[in-house]
């Protein structure tokens, strides 16, 4: 053979040893995930109960059980965190994007019902395991994706709430997703996916203005809004 | 529930109409800086603007790679000449143009990465990552008649002064190659239109064992390496018909004809031609 055949030691080989390596990691990576997709999963189904019938000890469960499942969670990604080679989180990043996104989204969800405000970064970062680790950490726009999220789940929940006859709970998350509004208004967003799920806000924002308002002319809405609304019955 | 949500409802009510959307605008209008989530997000607007303007920053020094490797390119088509003399100076001129790159300007990426995880920005600069590998591969090419394995390139991303190195991706490097094989293929049929037909065979060799190359191997979830592939063989058909063509074909007719009979008999598949990037 002539020397043209180098082409295929000199740079193919290298290539496919390169591939082979990365495959194997990928792997790993994959059946992580797979332990963590699990825990995952649960703390979204017991999460559920929040639609069904208004029990606020049912949602205190829930919220400790998935706090629990949490830990095996965190558990997952400290495995994670050992194979990732050293600066290269986002040669990887695709295995557990989505369940990070997920992931904020429920410790986002869970600080909201025990707690009633917005969850931070860090808290977020803590809950999913990633604040001890050496190389991974929670991408911000996973986080946000998280909070993107939550809106949707909480417009569904103000319209439930109403149904089991729980008025206050819509004006909460009204005032909460308000202020999440505006906070993503001062985002400069890039047009990516980030962007297209936030252009669905405003409907869940819409959505949930449209239960306080339904809820507000039927004067049903809990102590001082009534007579805002009463008021405002009066004028027009 | 805090007052003052209470208080904003209040204030509500002396609005005329309480339509939809103005619940939110005026939760938007109340709110301050000193809001905890309105705090939280402008520190989460820096990052990513500092991200977003980074990104665009090295897709703005790749775009230069990409011209100036785009040129390089074009200088190199210009040795297929039999004057020796013009051949080497094009060489001499093409290799400090290269060294430049390297030097300067993907310097400038490595400045800009150093301390970010490359990964993440490898899209805004793989493009002009490959452009500069097909230009360089080609050169090394012509000029050698061989192609330097990853290994080698390598060493000239890493800046010792600095003490920083360029991430430079595997995939960067095999795609520059799959690039490649448009421009040998170019270089084939122009060889052809003066008379250089030894080195037609050649080409067409080379290419032939780069894409046993690519049929060796095996990368899932790589899109783009198909599509190159794709172009490397319809290049690959092109070359082949040229040299069964001079070896059938070339006792009976003069060569400059040669050229117009490979064309006319390129012009039917030449709709979905080559140059699949960008």
């Amino acid at each position: 053979m002539d020397n043209t055949n180098i082409i295929i030691t000199n740079i193919f080989k290298p290539f496919q040893d390169h591939i082979n390596a990365e495959q194997d990691i990928r792997e790993e990576i994959r059946n992580i995930i797979k332990d963590i997709d699990k825990p995952l999963r649960e703390i979204v189904t017991q999460l559920q109960v929040i639609h069904h019938k208004e029990n606020s000890d049912q949602i205190n469960i829930a919220c400790l059980k998935s706090r629990e499942l949490f830990e095996d969670v965190r558990i997952g990604f400290s495995k994670l965190d050992k194979i990732i080679p050293d600066g290269q989180y986002y040669r990887y990043n695709d295995h557990w994007r989505f369940a990070t996104q997920r992931l904020s989204f429920l410790s986002a969800l869970i600080v909201f019902l025990e707690k009633g405000f917005l969850i931070d970064k860090d808290t977020a970062a803590d809950m999913i395991g990633f604040n001890n680790t050496l190389r991974l950490h929670l991408d911000i726009e996973d986080y946000l994706m998280g909070l993107l999220n939550l809106a949707t789940e909480l417009s569904r929940l103000a319209v439930n709430s109403v149904t089991y006859g729980n008025f206050s709970r819509p004006l909460e998350i009204s005032k909460f997703v308000a202020e999440l509004n505006a906070g993503f208004r001062l985002l400069n967003l890039k047009n990516d996916s980030l962007r297209k799920r936030f252009d669905v806000l405003k409907y869940d924002v819409k959505k949930i203005e449209e239960v306080v308002y339904d809820l507000s002319i039927r004067g049903l809405l809990p102590d001082g809004n009534t007579n805002a609304a009463a008021d405002n019955n009066g004028e027009t | 529930m805090s007052k003052r949500g209470y208080n904003k409802r209040h204030g509500k009510s002396k609005q005329s109409n309480p339509a939809v959307g103005d619940r939110a605008k005026e939760v938007l209008s109340n709110i301050d800086e000193n809001n905890e989530v309105i705090k939280m997000f402008l520190v989460f607007s820096k990052e990513l603007d500092d991200k977003h303007d980074r990104y665009e920053r090295i897709v703005k020094l790749s775009r230069d790679i990409t011209i100036e490797s785009k040129r390089i390119i074009f200088a190199l088509h210009s040795t297929s000449t039999d004057m020796e003399d013009k051949k080497q100076s094009v060489f001499e001129d093409v290799h400090t143009r290269l060294e430049n790159l390297m030097l300067k300007n993907f310097k400038q990426i490595a400045i800009e990465l150093k301390g970010h995880d490359p990964h993440l920005y490898h899209k805004a600069f793989t493009s002009g990552m490959q452009e500069f590998i097909e230009a360089l591969a080609f050169y090394q090419y012509l000029k050698y008649g061989e192609i330097q394995a990853w290994e080698k390139i390598n060493k000239n991303f890493i800046y010792d002064d600095e003490n920083i190195t360029l991430f430079f991706s595997h995939y960067d490097f095999i795609l520059g190659i799959a690039d490649l094989t448009g421009e040998l293929m170019r270089r084939c049929i122009n060889n052809l239109g003066i008379g250089n037909i030894e080195d037609c065979f050649r080409l067409c060799d080379c290419v032939k064992y780069i894409n046993t190359g690519f049929l060796g191997t095996m990368a899932p979830g790589h899109k783009e390496i198909g599509r190159k592939v794709y172009t490397l063989k319809q290049s690959l058909a092109k070359m082949e018909l040229v040299c069964y063509n001079l070896k059938i074909r070339g006792s009976e007719i003069p060569k400059h004809m040669l050229v117009a009979v490979l064309e006319t008999q390129q012009e039917m598949n030449n709709e979905e031609d080559d140059e699949g990037f960008y």
